[in-house]
Order: C-alpha cells, then structure tokens, then sequence
C-alpha cells in the first residue's frame, strides 16, 4: 500500500521514470478491490468502476493529504488501468459470447442498438484509441471521465486547463465518438 | 464559401458553434444562433446539426447507468480467472473487529491477510521486548486444545530452527474466544510466484530464487521439522540490502492443525483441501494417516518450480476438485503431469505471451529452455513414489544448480549427445563449431570413452549427493550400464551392448534407456530369443513410463504376444492389469484401441471385457464422428476394425465380430498381419455361430498367410506392411482358434 506513496513522492519529485510503476500497481488493486466485493455481495449487484477508482485512491493514499499533483497522477493511472481492466473483461466475455478462440472480436459485428455494457466499452475503446491519435487531450479527458470518474473540475485542474474547455472536449468527443460508432445515426 | 470554410480551422468553428449551441435550450433560440453564427455556410450548419443529433443518443449511450455499471458478480468472476488472485485476497476494508484488540501481550494492529486456514494481522508485542510480529489466528471449527498441544509438540525442534530464510514461529495459544492463534516473525514480502512476475525475473533469476527455497526447507528437515503445506503463499519475498531474500512461513503450523486431515467427515477434509490442494503431495491426499515424511515437501517443491517455470501446477485446483476428494486422490495418484516444456507449447498464444513476457523471454523460446533438464528435474521432483524422488531438498538444489553451471544433472541419465551438450555450453569460448563436428565423426570412440569418464564423475556425485543409499547406488550402477550400452550399439557392437543390459535390475525412466532396450528386445526376437526378448521388454515397460502415451502403447503391442510366446501366463495377466489401469480413461482413440487389443488376445474374464468396453467406444466413436477416416489413415482404421472384432468376439456377439472382421478387408490386404488376423477372428466368431465350413475356410486362410510368414523367418516389418510383433499377435490367436475348430474329416470334405 505505501507502495504507492512512494512511487507518487518519487514522481512528484521529478523521477519520470516512477510514473511507469505506478500502473500495474493500480492496476492490481483495482483487480483485487472488484474481487473481493464478489465475496462480500450477493449475486446480481451491479459495480460502478469509477466509484472503485476513487475507494481505491482513499486506500491507496493511506489517509495522508496528498498533493493535488499526485491525486492528478494517481487518478490518471487508475482510469487507465479500469480502462484496461473494462476492455479485458469485455473481450474475453465477447469471445465466449461470438464463439472461437477468435483473439479480438471484431468491432463490425457488434450492433449498438443492442449494446450492452460490454459492448459499449469495446465499441468506445476501440473509437478512443483513434482520438488517441488525433486529438491526445481530449481523449484524456474522455478516459479520465468515463473510465475514473472524475468531475470535470477536477479534471480542469488536475490537466491545468479551465473548466469550460474540459466540459467542451467532453460534448465534442461523445458527439464525435458516438458518430465513430454510429456512423448511421 | 470554401474560403470560409477553411479560415479558420473548420473543426474548431464547428465544435465551438456546437458547444455553445448545447447551451441554449429553447429551439426557436438556438435555431436563431446557428442560422446568426453560421450565416450563409451550409457545410457549416450541417456540420453542427449532424453533433447536435448525435449529441443527445450519445449522452444516452455515455451517461446512463448501462456503461458504467457491469454486473458485478460477471466482472470479478472474470477478474478471479486469474490464478491465485482470489487466495491472494486479504479482506479489504477495515471493519474488523478484532482490530486493536489486546491477545496476550500482543496487540492487533491491522490485518495483512486471510489464508485457507486463518486471518493473518500485524501485532505489536509489548513484552518482553516491543516489536512487530505477525499474528495468525486460525478458523473456527478446530479443536484448540489439541492444536495447542500438537504445537507444543514441535515447538522444540521449530525453536532450533534457525536460518535466513526461514520465519521463526514464536509463540502459541488460544484467544479469549478459544480459537488458537499463532505469533510469527513478522514478514513484509510479496508471494514468491508474484515477486517473481511483478519483476520478470527470467527463469535464471527463478531459480536461484528456488534453491534458497530448498535450501530453507534442507534446514527444517534437518532439525526433523516438515513443513507440510510448501506453496507460494507460505513463501514470502523480501527485500534486503537491495537483494531479494525469500522467506518460508508457517514451519509447524500444518503439523499442528492436521488433526483435520484424519477426520472422518470428507467435509472438513474437503474444506481443508481448497486453497492449496495443487500443491498437496499424493501420499498427502490418502486420508488414512499414511506417515508423511520429508519428502512430501519435496514434491510440494517440485509443484512450485513447476509453477515458477511455466506460471501453472501441475494439475489445476479447479480440475483436481472437480470430481470430489476421490478424483482429487486418483488425479494426484495416477495422472502423470505433464512435462513443463509440454504445458507451454499447449498453452494459447495469449496465455504463453503473458507467461513468456513476466519470464522475459520470447514465446518460443520459453518451451526450449525448459525442454531436456528442467523437465526431467521437476519430473524426478513430482514422482508419485516418493522413493523415487529426490531424497532430500538438498538434492534438488544441486540438481538446479548443476543446471545453472551447465553440468550433467543427475536426474537423467546422460545420453551422449546430452553430454557433449553440456560440454559444449560449459566451453563455448573453446570449442569452436568445426571442432565439435570432427570430434564427432571422426572420434566417436575416442569421445565416448572420454565421455564414459565423465559419466563415471557425474555419477560418483550423485551417489555422494544422494546421501549414498543403496537403492541409489543401483540406479546410478544400472545407469551407467545403460549409457554404456547406448554407447556400445552406437559403434554396432550389439553383443556388448546386451551383455551390459544383461546386469541392470532397476530403470530409471529415460528416452535413452528406452531406445536400448527396444534395440535390444528386437534383436533377440528376430534371433528367436524369446526368454532375452522378454525380460528387455519388462524393462522397456519400466524404462518408458516418462515417455508419450503412444509409445507406450506401442510398447504394450511389442511386450503382450511376447509374454504369451514364452507362455508366461501370470506375467500375461499382469500386464494385461496394469495396462488396464493405466488406460482405462484414455481419450485417445489409438491409445483406446491398441489398449483393447492387446487386452483381449487371450480370452478374457468378464470384468475384463467390462472394463474395456469404454475404450472399444472411444475407438469406434471416430468411426461415427468421421466416416472417412478410412481415407485418412487407412492402417489405422484396420487395426481399430481389429480391436473392435475381438472386442465383439470375446463379448459373444458373433455378427458384429464378423462384421468388423470383414470391413478391417476392406482396408486393403498390404498389411498381411492384419488381413490374417481379420480372417482369424471371422473363423471364431464363425464357430461361435456354429457355421463351421465358413469357419474352417477363414481359419484355413489366416493361417496360410501366418505360415509363410513364420517359415521365411521374422523380419522387422513396418508400419505398411505390419511388424513382427502383428505376426505375433495373429499367431497367438491362430492357436486360440485351432485348439477350437476342429480339421473337417475327409468323410464331409
């Protein structure tokens, strides 16, 4: 667990190098945290991800205040990591679903109108990764929206750019991305 | 127009317009910005009108709760198909209430896991002297007093414990609420399996991290302490001076809360079970207290290399508790594991790319490097037989490091060109590939005998290594036989080479020993030398038991008709058993087949035929799935028209023994064994029917063929034309079916 503070007081002090092991550490306790609610809760309850993200931050923190900087560089690692942990599941879950030991589903035969939440997070991860490309930024905002839940003053501040303009890459990439997906709609 | 589509940037006049458009909720109003923002330019208006569509689905679709709320139970039973990670799991969150509590004169300060038997916290020990302790207290539903009692029992050889990697166990007792507790050195370290992948250590790295293991475990059993329950989560990882240290936990706690293990209940047994029973050694899984010794570590530790080596054991938990505490016992009693090298190329392309990536190494590669000496030292490590295992840790740690230092390990018997490999690794500067090449071909006698000195070095090592038993002394005698015989054939001195095999008692199993005892064997068949052929057969069944199932069953084809030649009918039966028990679950259909033959060339008792049948409907099923396999392998069909001939026969059902008799000719008549065989069991079954002159007609030309074979001399065959020992087996049922059908008397012909 202090694995964590260290590897964000490492960062904070400029060692670039630590944000590369931040992830999977992230990565693993988000893992473990989703586990370990199956054994607490009855079948059926729904998990939000992003709600994970911020009870993981309050673990992980140790309960110390931390600098706006490292809360930034923690959020940034989580929502990327249930990003991965999302698609994962969803992959793997489609292949059972579409059959075959087929390695990546194809993204054509999933029809949005029926999309369940799996779908939707291959559909919007598949769409992301071309904004990655594109328009980085935005694409930020969008993974630290959707996959860490965080507000968007939050993400204003955390990527030192005013709300407004945070708010507005959020509308243009869920139009954008939504007509990726849709190109019918 | 183009122009001020261009000036400026489109997207951005697009995307702005549209944001601030979402703003304004009337229609009338915002209808009035666009037509005022977006003037005459059409392209642009569309442009935003085409976002604001999308908009308001595309809000639906990010922001309703469908997306971000999954089914919880789906996702973490996705999440659990990660090995280990469940066991791994200390209950989150801190509603505990044993936090903070006073035990003794430990303090609970915060809990750090929950393992298969307890819930482990750190503690605060107050007296005698202040410092941090780990605090294990064990599950509801033991009896503390005899726990206790069984640790008091030990705590005198665990106080003597005493090496680096080894966590002390401190104290014993019972809470306020009567469930016993244990107080350790307090370990901070990550599971060795995990530390091993967090850092991708490459297998080098793995295993020098495993001999500090053993060498741990060397130390317990030298104090007369076993551990009883090695598995990655009692093998902790910690970091010291920069150098990773592991550290083995829980020495006397299985020992002391064992009383589980010979319950009667299969429940508690049952509950024991889950967790580690991967890593449980089989005499361990007997319930009846068969004494477990020292050696039943040593297996626990050949489950842990397995699992360092290739990211799984050997047999999967989930498999192993599939079919209840009896198929848990049979799998950890019978089943072979599979080879490491094996598992990996089995494995999926994204399962070995993981495995591959946290070992740093290619996927290809990783097979390669297991292949040869770390299989056949995790093989020695998992024999069921525990005498047949290394006898000490100490023993598996030398054999690890001879890996590393690319000298001869002595869990296989060298073969030549195994030596010359290590050789050759152990002085790449000097031996340059030329060389390699001339010494080869030009001094293979120089080389072996050179060799042969080296196998007399590796061999008085392992007699010292292995605490110089006396059973091992004869495996390593019997050993060196065998690589001199190899030698000996190499050069064509296949006298010489018998005359060593004529010595050894005891195989160990090896490729090597194999080939040299099926050279042999055949030589003295084709020389007529039935009593020589069968006692090398015996051995081959011994020498191959590492080997593919497929050779084995080859092997049961060669060993069956030459037992019965030498009228060695006990031996017969025997065989006939334990070719039974060992494949009576096969899946595989040429396995299925050829166990079904073999079993049924001498007639056989009901149980017998029982206990075959499931084989004889694996074999005829890939009839049924694939009707042209005739196509595909034709001399494979034959001989499965064979098994399922003789199979009918012996069960009395006449028709269908003729019939598949007759479909086996269908195949061709190249393979003359079998075709004389087909014509065999169409004579039996005729008789069985009492239609005799069609009897007497088949037996007549069965044992024509049979005849001219045997009055040329036996020939060694091939697959295409049959074997020797297919004549063979026609012929032991040519006798069957003469002593019954009687010649036709003159008088009728």
């Amino acid at each position: 667990m202090s694995d964590v503070t260290v590897i964000l007081d490492a960062i904070s002090r400029g060692e670039s190098q630590a944000s590369d092991k931040l992830l999977p550490l992230v990565y693993d306790e988000l893992r473990k945290m989703a586990a370990a609610r199956m054994l607490h809760e009855s079948a059926g309850h729904t998990l939000q991800p992003t709600a994970l993200v911020h009870e993981a931050w309050l673990r992980l923190s140790g309960g110390k205040s931390q600098s706006w900087q490292n809360r930034a560089h923690f959020f940034g690692a989580a929502a990327e990591a249930m990003r991965r942990i999302l698609v994962d599941h969803a992959r793997r879950k489609a292949r059972l679903k579409y059959g075959g030991g087929q390695q990546r589903v194809n993204i054509e035969d999933l029809e949005v109108a029926e999309a369940g939440p799996d779908e939707k997070v291959l559909l919007v991860d598949e769409a992301l990764e071309e904004l990655e490309r594109t328009n980085p930024e935005r694409a930020r905002v969008i993974v630290l929206k959707f996959f860490g839940g965080l507000t968007s003053r939050e993400i204003a501040e955390m990527m030192g750019i005013g709300k407004r303009s945070v708010d507005r890459h959020w509308e243009c990439a869920k139009a954008w991305l939504f007509q990726k997906i849709q190109p019918g709609a | 127009m183009f122009e001020s589509q261009m000036n400026p940037a489109p997207t951005e006049k697009v995307e702005e317009i549209f944001f601030s458009a979402l703003e304004i909720n009337s229609p009338a109003e915002r209808n009035d910005f666009l037509e005022r923002e977006c003037r005459e330019d059409a392209g642009l208006r569309s442009q935003v009108e085409k976002l604001l569509a999308a908009q308001a689905n595309a809000t639906r679709f990010f922001e309703d709760d469908g997306v971000t709320r999954l089914p919880m139970d789906e996702l973490a039973r996705s999440l659990n198909e990660t090995p280990g990670l469940v066991e791994s799991l200390s209950a989150m969150g801190s509603q505990d209430e044993m936090v903070g509590k006073l035990v003794g004169p430990y303090k609970l300060m915060q809990r750090i896991g929950e393992g298969g038997c307890g819930v482990v916290y750190v503690a605060e020990q107050e007296k005698p002297v202040r410092r941090g302790v780990a605090f294990k207290i064990i599950k509801l539903g033991m009896d503390t007093k005899s726990v206790i009692a069984r640790f008091e029992a030990e705590r005198q050889a665990l106080a003597l414990m005493d090496h680096p990697n080894i966590a002390r166990v401190l104290d014993a007792g019972a809470t306020e609420t009567g469930r016993p507790y244990f107080v350790m050195e307090l370990v901070r370290g990550v599971k060795i399996t995990e530390y091993c992948d967090q850092n991708e250590l490459d297998t080098t790295q793995r295993l020098r991290l495993f001999i500090q293991v053993c060498h741990a475990i060397q130390h317990a059993h030298q104090k007369g302490v076993i551990h009883r329950d090695v598995k990655p989560s009692n093998i902790l990882v910690t970091i010291i001076d920069g150098a990773p240290v592991p550290k083995v936990i829980d020495f006397g706690i299985a020992k002391a809360i064992e009383g589980r293990l010979t319950d009667n209940t299969i429940y508690t047994a049952y509950e024991h079970f889950i967790g580690t029973p991967a890593y449980m050694s089989p005499e361990q899984a007997v319930l009846s207290g068969v004494d477990v010794d020292t050696r039943s570590d040593i297996y626990s530790l050949g489950v842990l290399l397995y699992e360092l080596l290739t990211g799984r054991t050997p047999f999967e938990t989930k498999e192993l508790l599939e079919h209840g505490i009896e198929g848990l016992r049979r799998t950890l009693q019978e089943r072979e594991p599979q080879r490491p090298s094996v598992l990996v190329t089995t494995m999926q392309g994204s399962a070995l790319t993981q495995v591959a990536h946290s070992r740093h190494v290619e996927p290809l590669k990783l097979a390669s490097i297991l292949r040869g000496d770390l299989d056949w030292i995790v093989i020695r490590a998992l024999e069921k037989d525990r005498a047949r295992r290394y006898q000490t840790a100490n023993g598996l740690a030398m054999d690890v490091q001879r890996y590393l230092d690319n000298e001869p390990i002595a869990a296989r018997p060298p073969s030549r060109l195994y030596r010359l490999q290590k050789l050759v690794r152990r002085n790449k500067a000097t031996f340059a590939f030329g060389i390699i090449v001339a010494l080869v071909l030009f001094s293979w006698v120089g080389t072996s005998t050179w060799l042969l000195q080296k196998e007399r070095e590796a061999r008085k090592r392992a007699v010292a290594a292995e605490q110089q038993q006396s059973h091992l002394r004869q495996e390593a005698e019997d050993r060196e036989r065998i690589a001199m015989a190899a030698v000996a054939l190499g050069q064509g001195k296949i006298e010489e080479a018998d005359g060593f095999i004529n010595k050894v008692s005891v195989v160990t199993p090896s490729l090597e020993a194999e080939s040299v005892l099926r050279a042999l064997g055949q030589w003295h068949v084709l020389k007529g030398q039935w009593a020589q052929a069968a006692a090398r057969f015996k051995l081959l069944l011994e020498a191959d038991q590492l080997d593919n199932s497929l050779e084995i069953t080859t092997d049961l084809l060669i060993a069956g008709p030459i037992l019965i030649e030498r009228g060695d009918q006990q031996g017969y039966e025997r065989f006939r058993r334990a070719a039974i028990a060992r494949f009576s679950s096969t899946t595989d259909p040429i396995d299925a087949e050829r166990t079904v033959k073999i079993c049924l060339l001498l007639p056989a008792d009901q149980a017998t035929i029982r206990s075959l049948k499931p084989l004889a409907q694996v074999a005829e099923a890939t009839f049924e799935k694939d009707p042209k396999l005739a196509g595909v392998n034709s001399i494979m069909a034959g001989w499965r028209c064979i098994s399922l001939g003789l199979m009918a026969y012996r069960e009395g059902q006449a028709p269908a023994a003729k019939e598949w008799a007759r479909r086996c000719l269908t195949y061709g008549s190249g393979v003359l064994p079998r075709a004389a065989t087909a014509h065999i069991i169409r004579a039996l079954a005729c008789h069985q029917q009492g239609v005799l002159d069609e009897s007497r007609s088949e037996l007549e030309q069965g044992s024509r063929l049979i005849e001219a074979e045997f009055s040329k001399g036996l020939r060694e065959g091939s697959g295409a034309t049959g074997y020797w020992f297919d004549w063979l087996f026609a012929r032991v049922l040519l006798r069957e079916a003469e002593a019954l059908i009687e010649p036709a008397s003159p008088a009728v012909k």
